[in-house]
């Protein structure tokens, strides 16, 4: 699966599917809880937690209220230290800066860390198109680009794969290796997996990484990774390509700090990721390692238009992950029926804006408000309220589906006529508790049997909201 | 117009506010740059002092499945060095590079050479600029004197820090760099040996980067030492 065609329009069959799908819901299994629990033990030993979370919240806002000027400034330093920015309005415009930088050195082949803005453009394929293979080095991206899929979740791609698929796809991938090897544990598989990339990273001519943070202070673009590859990538090769999206800026180091102290623990539960670097343009004069070139392909692909909107506070966004970790939706679906680069609650509410309503508008709608993501969200981004104002402008364009419309103008029909709205709700209680008989609970409900499919309806109990506050009123 | 002009010509029109005029803007983007805050609250884990800081630095450092030895002056390193090669099976060999902190020590019966990684390291060995008690992290700066590839091309990390090294938190260490005038290519913090949970969200220490990472923490600023 790749996304240049995103299939998120098939966000309800695609979910039948993952429902239905074996593998993927022992792997969705194995991995619940195992977010959830460490990022509730991470926060909780911090007892400053909630104030960083106001301070990350606030520096944010500050840096988007002041973008333009904090882009020039960053921009500004990075050519200081003889680095060079691209600005790419689309993915399109990403697609041909990195090819051409590519082609600038003759590249066979080009390392990458992982990246979900190079997923955004479609690098990989682009690049494969024009005869330059793209090697994947995070372990998950690896398995993954083994599998000929896309990533499935924004910081553990492979989260969907089952551990024997995995020595399935080493063993046809491997080939040139001993078919009777021992693969029977995680560790063999991993130590396989380094062995093979080890080599690859002083084939690449060109290493392509994302970015957590760009600091305008000091013109550094940051990553911040586990395992290792992405430095490997980006200090071996020629060239380093740097991909990161506007909202990525943060004006200082100090401000750097807060998304630090708060990215690890909402992500994996970690106090510090293993590696943070920090890089400044291409090697000095007197060092002796590190790419001769540094290139930082600045993308605003649909953001810029966010920007003073009802969903400028999604570019607070710091790519943690956490929201779709808590996720009830995820967690049954996995990432990939979300159909495109973003899934979860953020991708719920950032693929409508970067893809358009018309084709994500979906995805805003795989939501039961239930609120956990925001209650998790470093960045305190209000996602469910975000995704309300989708479903609202999807209903202004008129691309809610006829029944929800005609369900909607009903009920809203009675909601302009309070009297009849609290008639008519008198009545429907009534016959609820009757269809109920003594049971006090539904097992099947006309038109509801989404909900009853699973579950049981509770019968309404005792009086109307409306009745009830008049005589608390008395 | 460019590209540029285009994206910044709508975050501009996007972001014009009739009560903020312009000189206003990048008075406030002007103070921020110059550190005047507004800051987030410092937190407690990251103000240790004293004894209390080291303690932590060595209590973090294992948390995060590093090991740590005490070495009580620099001339006692190569020794401390051996014990811990024999003691892991590896060979007497390291590689490091140009640190004075390196220059004339007396490395043994360890075949010591200077340079960058290669693709097969058993060990190499780097000196920390600062050490950081908060999270148990050690932050190295790239250069002729700890080249960047040692620290991910090592089997088995070695990693020198001075007691006067480690910083309390992270605004330490800023405070630090941008006191000292360092400015490398890039600034590694790094917290633990490598590792991944993409097989099965098992952690599996040993991904990519080193496998092991031991930190030789050095009494004293290392200035009397060298």
């Amino acid at each position: 699966m790749s996304h240049a065609h995103p299939t998120t329009p098939a966000f309800k069959s695609n979910s039948r599917d993952a429902l239905a799908n074996a593998n993927l819901q022992t792997a969705l299994r194995n991995a619940r809880g195992h977010f959830v629990d460490k990022r509730a033990a991470a926060a909780a030993k911090v007892s400053e937690f909630e104030q960083i979370r106001d301070a990350g919240r606030e520096m944010k806002n500050h840096t988007l209220a002041h973008l333009d000027l904090y882009l020039e400034e960053y921009e500004a330093r990075v050519t200081a230290a003889g680095g060079h920015v691209h600005w790419a309005e689309s993915a399109e415009d990403a697609r041909r800066i990195v090819l051409e930088i590519c082609r600038s050195v003759n590249a066979k082949t080009v390392n990458k860390g992982k990246t979900m803005i190079s997923e955004e453009c479609g690098i990989n394929d682009h690049l494969a198109a024009n005869g330059i293979t793209p090697v994947e080095t995070d372990l998950g991206e690896y398995i993954i680009q083994l599998r000929h899929e896309a990533p499935s979740h924004i910081i553990a791609p492979a989260v969907h794969v089952t551990v024997p698929e995995i020595e399935a796809a080493f063993r046809k991938a491997h080939a040139h290796l001993p078919p009777d090897r021992d693969l029977s544990d995680n560790a063999t598989l991993q130590m396989e997996a380094r062995r093979i990339l080890r080599e690859k990273y002083f084939q690449a001519e060109v290493g392509i990484t994302g970015a957590n943070m760009l600091i305008a202070e000091t013109g550094q673009s940051v990553i911040v990774t586990n395992e290792g590859n992405g430095d490997l990538s980006q200090s071996l090769p020629k060239v380093h390509i740097v991909m990161a999206s506007l909202e990525k800026l943060v004006p200082t180091l100090d401000d750097a700090a807060t998304v630090l102290r708060l990215l690890a623990r909402s992500a994996t539960g970690q106090e510090m990721s293993v590696y943070t670097t920090f890089s400044s343009g291409p090697r000095r004069s007197e060092d002796p390692d590190g790419p001769e070139q540094y290139h930082v392909v600045l993308l605003d692909n649909g953001r810029s238009n966010m920007v003073g909107t009802e969903f400028q506070e999604m570019l607070r966004c710091i790519r943690c992950g956490a929201c779709m970790n808590h996720c009830p939706v995820y967690q049954s679906v996995g990432g990939h029926a979300y159909g495109w680069v973003y899934p979860g609650p953020m991708g719920a509410v950032l693929t409508p804006s970067l893809i358009g309503v018309e084709e994500g508008g979906q995805l805003p709608n795989a939501s039961t408000f239930c609120g956990r993501c925001e209650s998790v969200c470093p960045m305190k981004i209000p996602l469910p309220r975000m995704m309300r104002h989708w479903r609202e402008r999807e209903f202004e364009k008129r691309l809610t589906p006829s029944a929800a419309r005609y369900g909607l103008s009903l009920w809203a029909f009675f909601a302009r006529r309070p009297a009849l709205y609290r008639f008519g709700t008198r009545m429907g209680m009534k016959a609820l508790r009757r269809l109920a008989g003594g049971r006090g609970r539904l097992a099947s409900l006309p038109l509801g049997g989404g909900w009853t499919g699973e579950r049981d309806f509770p019968a309404p109990q005792g009086k109307t909201f409306m009745d009830q506050w008049k005589e608390a009123r008395r | 117009m460019s590209a540029r002009d285009r994206i910044l010509g709508r975050l501009r029109t996007a972001l014009a506010d009739p009560e903020r005029p312009q000189p206003e803007r990048e008075a406030a983007v002007a103070a921020r740059l110059r550190g005047e805050g507004p800051h987030a609250p410092v937190p407690a884990f990251a103000q240790a002092h004293g004894q209390a800081r080291l303690t932590q630095f060595m209590a973090k450092l294992e948390a995060v499945d590093a090991t740590v030895s005490r070495v009580s002056s620099l001339p006692e390193l190569p020794r401390a060095l051996a014990h811990e090669l024999r003691n892991r099976n590896l060979p007497a060999e390291i590689r490091h590079g140009a640190d004075p902190a390196f220059a004339g020590l007396d490395w043994g019966a360890i075949s010591a050479s200077t340079g960058i990684g290669r693709i097969e390291e058993p060990a190499t060995l780097s000196r920390a600029r600062y050490g950081m008690a908060e999270t148990g992290t050690l932050v190295l700066a790239s250069g002729p004197d700890n080249p960047v590839t040692l620290t991910f091309l090592g089997e088995t990390h070695f990693v020198v820090v001075f007691e006067d090294d480690v910083k309390a938190g992270l605004e330490e260490v800023w405070a630090g760099l941008r006191g000292s005038g360092l400015d490398p290519r890039t600034v590694n913090m790094v917290t633990g040996p490598s590792r991944s949970a993409d097989i099965g969200q098992k952690l599996q220490l040993g991904a990519h980067g080193p496998v092991a990472l031991h930190v030789f923490l050095v009494s004293g600023s290392g200035l009397t030492d060298a």
